[in-house]
């Protein structure tokens, strides 16, 4: 049987050329570091409300990027929403005890995320601990409602 | 062991769709011998040569080679004997990705582990055989018909079968090809003692290189003996066959109604 | 109206035939030892089937990606919101129009070849001969295509994405002034490595294996005469471009559209 060497090279450069793809995909377009994601620790926060956060929305402090929302569930014991977070594994024991977690939108009517910031406590979070401090999501009908029924009241 | 015939079909039905094509044909091939399976084209002498490849599977009766069912015989074990077996394609079936040199070896290569000079000196051994060992770089897009018979021939010898199955080697072929073929067959057969079955319709080259000769027409072996018993035969149809008699009691015309019938019965039926 | 029914139950027992069939084809072809010579012949098949399918994919990719630029652009732009371009761009791309446009074009470009290839080798005895020698075609010539076939499309799926993100990069940014920050960085923030991109390349593996299926089925099985030959080959193209569409709908549901 002859071997063609440039037949050869071609599919050998073709299925590179696929590997580079998956990683320029991986890297340039879905933004993954190259870090292993096992570097996270979680905690979590309860919300009464957290319109429309979806899981995998960003975690953010000071407007950086420190982590992932992993996972949305209904809390029966109190009728809350519960959400678990994954921050970065070189924010824990750095974070203060009560630091508060707000549900924030980007721009007007742009995807909804959280936000950190630090409070004063002198004792840290760690693995999951559960924030107590949260801020609800805004809802754009809520505050309509409350805009129209102080206008009436007045 | 050695006078028991190689090939034993016994009482063999097929039929393809609606049409019968076997009604209880039974043959012996013996060892070492030319055998012709002759007969009017459309009786299936092709499926017959399928049969026997066990690439087809009969309704009823058994094909027997060198004692086995090759009907009963699992995929591995058929495999292992279809070794032992060459077949000759009426279009010569090489393999148009290979060239004339490869598609000799294509057998070496897969049924043995020899080394690559070993396979050289087969292959162009082979192709001395048929003539064409100058013709080892050309493909099967460049050979005439009569060549890329030729080259088949070789192939279908290159891991010296015991049997070899020739499928009409002699249609659309010239008449120097034609004498070629006919040379190359005596000469296989009598140079190597292969068993080989001649399925063809082309009475006279047949006749001069069998042995023994079947005759086929209806699904049945007609007649059947030595070339010259059967030119002498009586029976009305072999003699038309053997003699190429246009009309006789195998009749020129399909069947059809009455012809003068069929010619006033306009508008009806087509 | 009896008849009716009978015809209908008929056709469907071909049908449930001929799917067992070709189930069978394809276990009896797919599974087996690789050897050395086998892994030569699928080289050769994925030279044939994917090296050779490269460049029409990649261009078609890369207008794709421009089109959809653009016209994302002139819509976004209404609600002040083009800098969602990039991320409209690579969601389409990676979620549907990569597995999609590149397996349709697999289709038509590698699985009618491959129909008419296999159906030429039937028409002309090569596989009967092949048997005969004692080699399984099944393994010697439908095997190294259906894997070569199999691996070939999703690299050609992810050379479509990058090229397509790269044509939407270049009218967006360069042509239409998009700032390439926010491009990129949208894109970043939206898509994610096993939601989209992974789940894509599993549309893409599936529809490889459906539409090679299909394409070395349909010259395996075909009627040996030149009318049959050419008769599979429309067969194949149209038979893979409404498994893969409709396959896509079905998939599409399970993976985005909250059906899990």
């Amino acid at each position: 049987m002859k071997r063609s060497k440039t037949m050869e090279l071609g599919v050998g450069l073709f299925m590179l050329a696929g590997i580079l793809g998956l990683v320029f995909l991986g890297l340039r377009v879905s933004g993954l570091s190259l870090s292993a994601p096992s570097d996270t620790f979680t905690v979590q926060a309860n919300f009464a409300n957290i319109g429309g956060l979806k899981p995998r929305a960003r975690v953010t402090m000071a407007g950086v990027n420190v982590g992932r929302v992993s996972a949305i569930e209904l809390d029966t014991d109190w009728y809350d929403a519960r959400v678990t977070m994954e921050l970065n594994a070189d924010l824990e024991g750095r974070l203060s005890r009560d630091t508060t977690a707000a549900i924030l939108t980007a721009g007007l009517l742009g995807e909804q995320y959280i936000g950190l910031s630090v409070g004063g406590d002198p004792e840290t979070l760690s693995d999951g601990d559960t924030l107590t401090d949260t801020q609800s999501a805004l809802v754009l009908e809520e505050l309509i409602q409350q805009f129209v029924s102080n206008m009436v009241s007045n | 062991m050695k006078d028991t015939p190689l090939v034993e079909v016994d009482d063999l039905h097929f039929s393809r769709g609606d049409k019968e094509i076997f009604r209880g044909v039974s043959l012996r091939i013996p060892r070492g011998k030319i055998t012709a399976i002759m007969g009017p084209s459309g009786t299936g002498k092709t499926t017959l040569l399928k049969l026997i490849g066990a690439q087809l599977v009969p309704d009823a009766g058994r094909v027997r080679i060198d004692g086995q069912d090759v009907h009963a015989l699992s995929r591995k074990a058929l495999f292992r004997l279809r070794r032992r077996m060459g077949m000759l394609f009426q279009s010569g079936a090489l393999f148009s990705d290979l060239d004339v040199f490869e598609n000799v070896a294509f057998p070496l290569r897969v049924h043995t582990d020899l080394p690559e000079p070993m396979i050289r000196d087969l292959v162009l051994m082979k192709l001395q055989a048929v003539g064409l060992r100058g013709a080892r770089h050309l493909t099967p897009a460049e050979l005439s018909g009569g060549m890329a018979r030729r080259v088949a021939l070789a192939r279908a010898i290159a891991l010296d079968p015991e049997l070899i199955l020739y499928d009409e080697p002699f249609v659309g072929q010239d008449p120097i090809s034609m004498g070629v073929l006919v040379q190359l067959i005596k000469r296989l057969n009598e140079a190597l003692g292969l068993t080989a079955v001649v399925v063809s319709h082309d009475i006279k080259e047949t006749l001069s290189i069998a042995d023994y000769v079947y005759v086929i027409a209806d699904g049945q072996v007609m007649a059947e003996g030595t070339p010259a018993s059967l030119d002498v035969d009586q029976d009305a149809r072999v003699s038309q066959f053997v003699h190429g008699e246009p009309d006789g009691p195998v009749p020129f015309h399909y069947p059809a109604v009455d012809f003068y019938r069929d010619i006033l019965d306009t508008g009806e039926r087509r | 109206m009896i008849r009716r029914i009978t015809a209908l139950g008929r056709q469907g027992c071909e049908l449930l035939e001929a799917l067992g069939r070709s189930g069978l084809f394809l276990a009896q072809s797919a599974v087996g030892r690789p050897s050395r010579e086998g892994l030569f012949l699928w080289l050769r098949q994925m030279h044939f089937v994917g090296v050779l399918s490269l460049a029409i994919v990649l261009v078609s990719g890369l207008f794709i990606g421009m089109v959809l630029a653009l016209q994302g652009y002139t819509i976004l732009v209404d609600f002040g919101a083009e800098q969602a371009l990039g991320q409209m761009v690579a969601l389409s791309l990676l979620r549907e129009l990569a597995p999609v446009v590149a397996a349709l074009l697999f289709a038509g470009r590698a699985g009618s070849a491959l129909t008419a290839e296999i159906g030429l080798m039937k028409a002309t005895e090569q596989l009967t001969s092949m048997e005969m020698i004692g080699v399984d075609p099944l393994r010697r010539v439908v095997a190294p295509r259906l894997w070569a076939g199999f691996v070939s499309l999703p690299i050609l799926t992810v050379g479509f994405s990058v090229v397509g993100i790269y044509g939407g990069f270049l009218v967006g940014v360069e042509w239409l002034g998009v700032f390439d920050g926010s491009y990129w960085g949208n894109m970043q923030a939206s898509v994610d490595f096993i939601g989209d991109v992974g789940n894509g390349m599993l549309k893409s593996l599936v529809f490889a294996l459906v539409v090679t299926w299909i394409a070395v089925f349909q010259g395996y099985d075909l009627i040996p005469t030149s009318e049959g030959i050419s008769r599979a080959t429309t067969r194949t193209v149209v038979y893979s471009s409404l498994a893969v569409l409709g396959l896509d709908f079905v998939l599409t549901a399970v993976m985005f559209g909250g059906l899990s």
